[in-house]
């Protein structure tokens, strides 16, 4: 009980649920009940977390090498007094990852204004060019270094994947960046760009959440962030207590998980022995 | 700060919440909204944006053939490109028998022709460099360094194999034999004696032809030993398993991040 305030706005929410499912729970879908519980459980648990890092609790996150390596980059790119390339995936704001791949461009941006580093960040999408240049003016005027801020560092290529991979891939070329990071959403052009960064000789760093892309990045990549090691990014750089007890929610909830799923395996052996006949399945399943 | 932090914030949160609790609630506007409305504004939103980019890719390559910046030659296409798609689009049509609009797709229009000639045969070379990359890029991730990569360059042999027509005619005995003779090179490597590593693969193959014949294993027989078995196995059980575990870690991570920008205790897309 070391957040008494969150406890007692819990237990409202609780109650409040208590009375709505008591009055006939108008307009609620009943069959996503188990849906609407599992995410207040999450929320709730992310909540209590980022809490109590806000309160001073300290939070341990192990070392990603990865973002380790970052700083790494951008100061190899420093001693070779080459730019440093940021792609940001190729799809729009409507995307976490995009949005994700954003928030790094500022921190990455803090650094190349605090070693004087050119940036280049080729964008695919006008709206992520805008939020791109936001986050870049905002960091570079925190670092105190407004006057090394260009509005054309964040430019816009095509909306196109492949003509925005060729895009890219001449700009690597022509102007051989020290650092590649790709972060954000990627498709079939992850391992077109990733090879000629690899041919050029950058160090590359890559972090997405497209699964089917994590391979090609491993594979041509120096350092990969798979996944949630992507989203915890911005926690891990920042090194903010409110973001890094959400990560640690995180791990909590994937204990959560880890625990769902071998009392759910226990439950279905039972019921397909006979021994009970409630199908954990149909509990669990999405509706 | 009113406008640039608290508003925005609240407008996220609000948005936020509407999109994720709609989802439980049985009305047929918010319904609408979640589903249909909230995505189109965002496209209507997107439509007027592409006009930013398109005019900061027009002032960025012009500005490079003004000043003949490195490589200002190449700029030169990107202008003109944009152009004729500019005339292909709003100017000339190239068939007055099609409406404007219809343009876009109808035949003989100088628009399908940009399209089927020129767009078309550029992304589809672009699309085909992928085939040298996961060459080269292969090439890298199977080289044999250490134990993981060995494991990887097996995987990667069994589902090759297991996936075209060869494989099937590949005799489960074929594998055995060779599987000893792998196990051979580690009996090898670790007795360092040539008669007891001729024992072993000797007695290994003999025992494998004599138990075969007296079983009357057929080319599929023992299953764990014939390559589309084996591949789909692979593909089927400890790939998926590997696969649902980042899955499960970057469903928490979007379910994490989402909530952190709905509560508002990630600012930085604000650029706090």
């Amino acid at each position: 009980m070391r957040d008494k305030q969150f406890w007692i706005v819990s237990g409202i929410i609780i109650a409040f649920l208590f009375v709505y499912n008591f009055i006939g729970h108008p307009f609620f879908l009943t069959n996503r009940t188990v849906m609407l519980f599992a995410i207040l459980l999450f929320s709730g648990t992310l909540i209590y977390y980022t809490r109590l890092a806000k309160m001073g609790e300290p939070i341990f996150l192990r070392e990603i090498p990865g973002l380790k390596a970052v700083e790494e980059a951008v100061g190899r790119s420093t001693e070779m007094g080459k730019q440093v390339l940021y792609v940001p995936g190729i799809m729009d704001m409507d995307q976490v990852e995009t949005v994700a791949g954003v928030i790094v461009l500022g921190h990455v941006a803090k650094m190349t204004a605090r070693y004087e580093t050119p940036l280049n960040v080729p964008v695919s999408r006008s709206i992520v060019m805008k939020a791109g240049r936001e986050a870049c003016r905002e960091s570079y005027l925190m670092e105190g270094r407004p006057d090394l801020f260009q509005d054309d560092m964040v430019h816009y290529l095509t909306d196109d994947q492949f003509a925005y991979a060729a895009g890219v891939n001449g700009i690597m070329v022509r102007e051989e960046p020290a650092a590649c990071l790709y972060m954000g959403k990627f498709y079939a052009e992850s391992l077109i760009l990733a090879e000629t960064g690899n041919s050029i000789g950058a160090i590359q760093i890559a972090g997405t959440a497209s699964q089917s892309q994590i391979p090609f990045f491993v594979t041509a990549c120096d350092y990969t962030l798979i996944g949630e090691e992507f989203f915890a990014a911005s926690a891990y750089l920042s090194q903010k207590p409110e973001l890094l007890g959400g990560i640690k929610g995180q791990d909590v909830l994937k204990t959560m998980l880890v625990g769902t799923i071998i009392v759910a395996t226990i439950l279905r052996f039972l019921n397909e022995m006979g021994w009970i006949s409630w199908d954990v399945m149909n509990f669990l399943t999405i509706q | 700060m009113f406008w640039k932090r608290t508003i925005p914030i609240a407008i996220v949160a609000f948005v936020g919440f509407l999109t994720l609790f709609g989802w439980f609630i049985d009305e047929p506007n918010i319904k609408v909204f979640v589903e249909d409305e909230a995505t189109q504004w965002y496209d209507i939103l997107a439509s007027f944006a592409i006009f930013l980019g398109a005019l900061n890719l027009l002032k960025l390559q012009s500005q490079k053939i003004l000043k003949k910046q490195k490589g200002w030659q190449f700029s030169i296409f990107a202008v003109g490109g944009f152009g004729f798609s500019i005339l292909a689009g709003f100017v000339i049509k190239g068939n007055d028998a099609i409406q404007w609009g219809a343009h876009v797709t109808g035949k003989g229009t100088l628009f399908k022709w940009m399209f089927e000639y020129m767009f078309t045969p550029l992304s589809a070379t672009m699309f085909a460099l992928l085939a040298f990359f996961v060459a080269s890029a292969s090439y890298r991730a199977f080289r044999i360094r250490n134990f993981e990569a060995t494991l990887l360059l097996i995987s990667g042999i069994i589902i090759m194999l297991g996936r075209v027509p060869i494989g099937i005619k590949i005799s489960s005995w074929f594998i055995i034999y060779l599987t000893i003779l792998g196990f051979g090179i580690v009996v090898n490597s670790y007795f360092k004696n040539k008669q007891i590593t001729l024992a072993f693969i000797g007695g290994g193959v003999l025992l494998t032809t004599v138990f075969g014949f007296l079983m009357g294993w057929p080319i599929d027989r023992p299953g764990i030993f014939y390559l589309p078995l084996l591949q789909d196995w692979i593909y089927n059980i400890p790939n998926v398993a590997g696969a649902r575990s980042i899955m499960m870690g970057i469903g928490l991570g979007i379910f994490a991040t989402s909530m952190r920008y709905i509560l508002g205790i990630e600012k930085s897309y604000i650029g706090e």
